[in-house]
């Protein structure tokens, strides 16, 4: 699906030559210790950082060479969950996930839908007139996941999706997550949580200090 | 068209959000807008009164030619005929004397009793020369004086050629001036303006950097800031245009005296209804720049 092998630095290197190919509708967890490159990785993948060295082709572009015009084209594609969230505080929950779908002129019908439908699945539809800031982390988590989903992205890639929920809600979140790549959308979810990447039994990557530690394949996966 | 439409909804509803979310940045544009165009709009006002008044009065721009007393008639006749022919010369008309004083008691009115101790009517006949539509203006005025000048026959020659040329050169100074006071108006204003909306974006600057993450595009970003420019323009204008009716209607017939002076008693005019779309259009432009100018350089601050 992508072939990623770049270095990417600003003085010292973040990520150190890194090949990664991922197909179509795999679910791959990025782990590693803080500050091994997890966010920098995700980063590149949606051309918020340009990589120093080296080529990263995501649904059949090199977006190395992406134009100012084809970046935002490329993001409408992508959901990102933000490890800070990355919701603006003057504007409703219900404006912020309505936001993924603004930028590509759905109708206002169809958006307040499927934000709703959004929202309940995630158990918020009860906060959807309030600010993020009178939220807590949890909920806010949930409402920037919430954006990441409703458009249907072809790829979702989440940071620390669980970081701040409670166990219950981590399973909830995490099914909603899997469903997507049942449904076809290449998930990547980087989380230093170990035992709930062992759990799901998926792909996962090993990220430490830049470098890839290992690749595990998903079992009964021959890939 | 469908998908247009959806977008401009969002646009419109994101800008008036940010009108409302910074009131006193909006109010500064607005203002600003509204001061510079208050005072381009007043001069405009007083040069194009200024202008029409030559208009309207460039029809009793005439040359009189005083004739000397005890010519023979056909003396004048051929006068007459010579006068009609000098260039720019339209039509000549003989005021005898009788008709001169006709007119000089309808114009005194009671003041009459002036001449009624006299026996002889003492004002002389003249020639009324008007010129050429083309020619009235104070060089026309001169080219003709000239021409006639040491005519057998003519006594005098009395033209408004040195209010005309007094009055044009007013007129050039307001234009001048006024054209000069636009210019830096407009710049100073650009300038004002594109600075608090630059503030308005810098303060909005998260706000930018999560819908671009979100994948909207420059353009996406940038609608809704233009449009409040635009808005803030308009506003101003609309606001000008109103400020200067108030002064036209209450303070105008204050200044009756120098009014009077400057535009010779003609009543004076407000826009018409093109020219004040014009002024709260200047304004919207001056919106729509200052905001545009604020986020090409704002982009990367
Ligand atoms: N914008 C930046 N400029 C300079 N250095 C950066 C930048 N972003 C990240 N880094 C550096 O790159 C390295 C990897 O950071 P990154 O955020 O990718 O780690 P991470 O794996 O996401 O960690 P965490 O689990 O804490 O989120 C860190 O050493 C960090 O200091
Ligand atoms: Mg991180």
């Amino acid at each position: 699906m992508y072939h990623v092998s770049k270095a990417y630095a600003a003085g010292s290197f973040a990520l150190r030559d890194i090949s990664l190919e991922l197909r179509r509708g795999e679910f791959v967890f990025l782990t590693g210790p803080s500050g091994a490159g997890k966010t920098s990785l995700l980063k590149l993948l949606f051309s918020a950082e340009e990589p120093t060295e080296g080529q990263i082709v995501v649904l059949g572009r090199n977006i190395v060479r992406l134009g100012p015009a084809a970046i935002p084209r490329l993001r409408r594609r992508i959901g990102v969950v933000f490890q800070d969230f990355k919701l603006l505080p003057r504007r409703t929950v219900e404006e912020n996930v309505a936001l993924s779908l603004e930028v590509v002129g759905t109708p206002p019908r169809v958006t307040r839908a499927k934000v709703f439908a959004m929202l309940k699945q995630l158990g918020l539809q009860h906060r959807r007139y309030h600010h993020p800031l009178s939220l807590s982390g949890g909920e806010q988590q949930r409402v920037a996941i919430a954006r990441a989903l409703v458009n249907e992205p072809e790829i979702l890639l989440a940071d620390e999706p669980t970081g701040n929920l409670d166990p219950d809600l981590t399973l909830e979140i995490m099914g909603l997550i899997a469903s997507a790549a049942t449904r076809g959308t290449t998930v990547v979810v980087a989380t230093h949580e170990l035992d709930l990447v062992s759990r799901y039994g998926k792909r996962i990557v090993r990220l430490d200090a830049g470098c890839v530690l290992d690749d595990t394949p998903a079992p009964g996966d021959g890939a | 068209m469908r998908r247009a439409l959806v977008q401009l909804g969002y646009f419109v509803r994101t800008a008036l959000r940010g009108l409302r979310s910074s009131p006193v940045t909006s109010a500064v544009s607005v203002v600003t807008i509204g001061v510079s165009l208050v005072l381009v709009g007043a001069f405009a006002l007083l040069l194009w009164n200024m202008e029409g008044l030559l208009d309207r009065f460039g029809d009793s721009l005439y040359v009189t030619a005083y004739l000397e007393e005890g010519r023979p008639v056909e003396d004048r006749r051929a006068l007459v005929e010579i006068v009609a022919t000098v260039e720019g010369v339209e039509r000549v008309r003989v005021v005898s004397k009788r008709e001169a004083l006709e007119r000089f008691q309808a114009g005194v009115g009671r003041g009459s009793a002036l001449l009624e101790g006299l026996d002889e009517n003492p004002l002389p006949a003249s020639l009324e020369i008007t010129l050429l539509p083309e020619r009235r203006s104070a060089e026309g005025l001169r080219v003709v004086v000239e021409s006639l000048e040491g005519l057998p026959g003519i006594s005098d020659l009395a033209s408004g050629q040195d209010w005309v040329e007094g009055y044009l050169r007013a007129v050039a100074l307001v234009r001048a001036v006024g054209l000069g006071l636009s210019v830096i108006l407009a710049l100073a204003t650009l300038l004002i303006v594109t600075n608090t909306i630059r503030l308005a974006v810098l303060a909005r600057r998260d706000e930018i950097e999560i819908l671009t993450l979100v994948g909207a595009s420059r353009t996406f970003v940038a609608i809704p800031f233009v449009m409040e420019g635009l808005v803030q323009g308009a506003a101003g204008g609309v606001a000008a245009v109103l400020l200067l009716l108030g002064l036209f209607r209450l303070v105008l017939p204050g200044f009756e005296f120098g009014m009077e002076f400057l535009l010779g008693g003609v009543t004076p005019r407000f826009f018409s209804v093109g020219e004040i779309a014009a002024l709260v259009g200047g304004g919207a432009g001056l919106g729509l720049f200052g905001s545009a100018a604020a986020l090409t350089g704002g982009w990367k601050a």
